[in-house]
């Protein structure tokens, strides 16, 4: 399949809380790539990843979608699209078959194609062998992984993923990693929020928000080498300090 | 001495085991990192060592002396500064800092002595009559590093200080671990910054409850990867060379990284000879192993 | 979009919501304890009836007739009779807390009863225990009915019905047979605001209504298949209920169990809907259980006749309790157990309680916000 749907924030602009705020954000998601919203904690990823997914309304300015570079309304991306809150949103006493089981039904997914999926699924999770266990017994990698199964399960065109890997392992982290470039190369479109600098170098298109505001986009070594920082970090720190200085 | 020993520690819930037989020492003025997932064991381990948390099994000693034995004396020595509460948010600093004193019964020109010393070496001055809620991330959890070295323990205990803080606040707390350590104060830290954990001096990497790495972040990178790592740029769309590469035998593994891909190698030299046959399929540059490389390359060698 | 109600999915909401409820022993206990402890508590520790009251009988007549008299109150079970005679201060008896009412009999009692057709017994009440008071003077009608039968010898003319409305249904003035029907209404009141109200708030507190939202569901299918399970849980509890009052304390059923089911359904839904509203609204568990207490208890034990006859409240109140399902099932529930009422008397408080449900239903999906907009 070849990757089509992307999505065009054109100056979008929401008063909220301070450490939710956004002001006058633009940036473009690139069909078919992995992208990363990238920022400390409280600079406004997750309320810029609610407005992709139509959870928030912006103040100003608007999201377009995006279907071979032709402008489509949300209601015809909306069924194309799985979402992974940030905070805990499982049901800790539900197991990951029930779970599955559940989405299932809610995606109203035929039998035949949630057979079929529900294994792939298990067999690149590696959450065959804990099928019965319950959310709330699952490690923090097992159960970020259970998170993204849900999402997947409907075979979605466009994934958007709120801190999959904050209070993970390293190692789980890693395998989170491996799993998203895995749906990379079926051309999805993959948007991430991480408050975890390293892993900025790990995605294809970064984005970069801090207090509410766009600061840079691009392929993450360009950014680097544009902003003339050696880290993400360091961007991050410089940016606190013109701040302070004003 | 030993600041902290710990021998086969348990400690179980019901049938579920949170921490199950880990060992290890720190020493003292040592920073030693703790890593892991949230529920690999390291709260729980944690509270054991302050005294909060009797084990199921194992022996533990803390500055020399033993929780099962009495807990006062143990607190008495040991800081914690926990996870998730830290300070009242509807009370002052001043308040707060009183209060945290009372409960450690810290004589008055003492407290007062303490109090100036360690507001003076976070540096505050937001003035200590603020309402503790109306103070930035960063600031509550610097103050609340000054209620837990109020009564000037020799050992403090520091779970997740710098989660939820900005970049730059993060880099400030880490100055003041550092300050810290080097006026002989012992300093365990629980972390899931990668770029914190190669500040400590030792770390160990906690995994369902059991400790899967401890060394200090370099010699963990040297034993994992004597031999170099080297990041690819690819030059075309085509990604036929990786698949190459992996059969070749002087490559340990090959792994994506954003739009390139690291590559781990068992010998560096005949790994670029024989990459120089792809040139014009990527660019080649050496580098240093992440902290997380090293974590995974150990749990893949030992399965 | 896949539309705007699919009972696929409000099923797969229900079917999860029954596998919450089965693991969470808090839930099933509440839903299943709760009724039995209210009959039991209500039904035995909060007996209303009086018995044993002591009687001082000053008989001056000494005839056959006052005799019987005094056994009409013996035998009623509720007096214990002593003969005494009549001092210089008759009200001393009562005043040494040796009774708690004397029966004076004037000394032509007999004589007037056949002369005349009737006759005057006196009846004096320790009135500083209000309750009790109030309780033997309502025996006290009844007691006379019983007397001039025995008297008599014949069947009282009829009569005027607001003295005997009372008694009429429940012959033996058994207060169980009053409140137990009614707890009903305050064990279904609770539960099912409680139940529900807890179960959205839940969800918004951890974060998995996000992810819901996220999916194609849609508030009408989340708040029906939420419903549904909790719905079955309120019937069994008034199952639990009706046995309890049948069995244990012998409360007659006189009406129609179809009408009981009825109208249980339709209370238990409009409970559950305010539940609903509460949670959608609040979004935090510890303020929909506040809210949902005073929701739930208050008009169902204070406004709804339960405890305080709504006659007897000033006009106010009569007028507020209008607003409260509680009242309107009260009526129903008293109806079909005491009185077998037939459709025709239930329709109007069933209309009510019906609109009551649509109202309910209608505002907790619309203020269901299918974002998370603060």
């Amino acid at each position: 399949m070849s990757p089509k749907i992307g999505i065009q924030v054109e100056n979008v602009t929401k008063y909220m809380g301070p450490n939710e705020a956004l002001e006058d954000v633009s940036l473009s998601l690139e069909p078919g790539l992995l992208h990363g919203l990238i920022g400390p904690e409280g600079s406004g990823k997750t309320t810029l990843l609610r407005h992709l997914i139509g959870l928030l309304k912006p103040s100003r300015g608007k999201v377009v979608y995006l279907d071979n570079g032709k402008p489509v309304p949300f209601s015809q991306v909306r069924p194309q699209m799985a979402y992974m809150p940030q905070l805990q949103s499982l049901y800790a006493d539900l197991s990951i078959g029930e779970h599955l089981d559940f989405f299932r039904d809610l995606y109203q997914i035929p039998e035949k194609t949630y057979k079929a999926r529900r294994k792939e699924l298990l067999q690149i999770t590696r959450l065959g062998p804990f099928l019965d266990r319950a959310a709330g017994h699952l490690s923090g990698g097992m159960y970020k992984k259970l998170g993204l199964m849900c999402a997947l399960l409907q075979s979605p065109n466009l994934v958007l993923l709120d801190e999959p890997t904050t209070g993970v392992d390293p190692i789980s982290r890693r395998e989170f990693w491996d799993l998203l470039y895995r749906l990379r190369e079926e051309g999805i479109l993959i948007v991430i929020t991480t408050a975890y600098m390293d892993e900025a170098e790990r995605c294809d298109r970064v984005h970069v928000i801090a207090r509410g505001r766009h600061l840079a986009s691009g392929e993450p070594q360009q950014v680097m080498r544009r902003e003339k920082v050696r880290s993400f970090e360091e961007l991050f720190i410089r940016y606190d300090k013109e701040l302070a200085k004003k | 001495m030993f600041s902290v020993e710990v021998k086969n520690l348990t400690v179980k819930f019901g049938s579920f085991a949170a921490v199950d037989g880990i060992s290890f020492t720190v020493e003292k003025g040592e920073i030693f990192g703790f890593l892991g997932a949230n529920g690999a064991g390291k709260t729980t381990t944690i509270r054991v060592l302050c005294g909060l948390l009797i084990p199921t099994a194992g022996e533990v000693r803390v500055m020399g002396l033993d929780p099962k034995k009495g807990l006062e004396p143990v607190k008495a020595k040991v800081g914690y500064m926990s996870q998730k509460f830290t300070l009242y948010q509807d009370m002052t600093v001043s308040e707060n800092l009183d209060f945290t004193s009372a409960l450690h019964r810290i004589p008055k020109g003492e407290y007062h002595h303490r109090r100036k010393e360690l507001l003076d070496f976070i540096g505050f001055r937001a003035g200590t009559g603020r309402l503790v809620r109306e103070l930035s991330g960063g600031t509550k959890q610097e103050v609340s590093l000054v209620a837990a070295l109020l009564h000037d323990p020799d050992i403090v205990f520091l779970d997740e200080p710098t989660a939820g803080v900005s970049p730059a606040f993060r880099a400030r707390f880490w100055q003041l671990i550092r300050r810290l350590s080097r006026t002989g104060k012992t300093v365990f830290v629980t972390t899931h910054y990668m770029d914190e954990a190669e500040q400590c001096g030792r770390i160990a990497l906690m995994r369902d409850g059991r400790i899967i790495a401890l060394n200090s972040p370099e010699k963990l990178k040297k034993e994992a990867f004597p031999e170099p790592l080297y990041e690819l740029t690819p030059l075309t769309h085509s990604r036929a060379w990786v698949g190459k590469l992996k059969n070749e035998r002087s490559v340990l593994d090959v792994n994506p990284y954003g739009m390139r891909y690291h590559v781990a190698t068992r010998d560096g030299q005949a790994f670029r000879k024989a990459a120089g046959h792809m040139r014009g399929d990527f660019e080649i540059r050496p580098i240093r192993p992440s902290l997380e490389d090293v974590f995974i390359h150990l749990v893949e060698t030992k399965k | 979009m896949n539309g705007f109600f699919q009972p696929g999915r409000a099923l797969s909401i229900a079917r999860k919501e029954v596998r919450h409820i089965l693991r969470d022993p808090f839930t099933l206990g509440l839903a299943l304890g709760l009724p039995l402890l209210m009959v039991l508590f209500f039904g035995y520790a909060m007996d209303f009836n009086v018995h044993d009251i002591r009687l001082t009988v000053y008989d001056q007549d000494r005839s056959r007739a006052s005799r019987q008299l005094a056994e009409v109150f013996q035998s009623s079970g509720y007096f214990q009779v002593r003969y005494r005679d009549l001092g210089p201060n008759p009200a001393a008896a009562l005043d040494s807390q040796a009774a708690k009412a004397a029966l004076f009999i004037e000394p032509h009692f007999e004589r007037d009863l056949f002369r005349e057709g009737t006759s005057t017994a006196q009846v004096l009440i320790d009135g500083s225990d209000n309750s009790t008071a109030g309780v033997i003077g309502g025996y006290l009608s009844g007691i006379q009915q019983a007397a001039a039968q025995r008297l008599t010898g014949q069947s009282p003319p009829a009569t005027p019905v607001q003295i005997t409305t009372r008694y009429l249904f429940n012959g033996e003035l058994n207060s169980r047979w009053f409140t137990v029907p009614g707890l009903s209404v305050v064990v279904l009141a609770i539960l099912g605001i409680m139940l529900t109200a807890l179960t959205v708030a839940r969800e918004w507190e951890t974060g998995s209504m996000e992810l819901l939202l996220s999916t194609p569901v849609t508030p009408l299918e989340i708040i029906v298949g939420k419903l549904a399970p909790y719905l079955v849980m309120g019937l069994i509890a008034q199952a639990i209920i009706y046995l309890a009052a049948r069995l244990l304390f012998g409360v007659p059923f006189l009406g129609s169990h179809l009408w009981l089911l009825v109208s249980t359904l339709m209370f238990l839904a409009a409970s559950m809907a305010q539940g609903l509203l509460i949670s959608v609204v609040t979004r935090q568990q510890i303020a929909a259980i506040q809210f949902s207490q005073m929701a739930g208890q208050l008009p169902s034990l204070m406004l709804s006749g339960f405890i305080f006859p709504i006659e007897s409240m000033p006009v106010f109140f009569q007028y507020l309790t209008m607003i409260f399902p509680a009242r309107w099932f009260m009526i129903v529930l008293r109806g079909l157990f005491l009185r077998g009422a037939g459709f025709s008397e239930l329709a109007g408080p069933m209309a009510v309680l019906l609109a009551m449900d649509v109202f309910f239903i209608t505002l907790a999906t619309k203020r269901f916000k299918k974002d998370v907009e603060p």
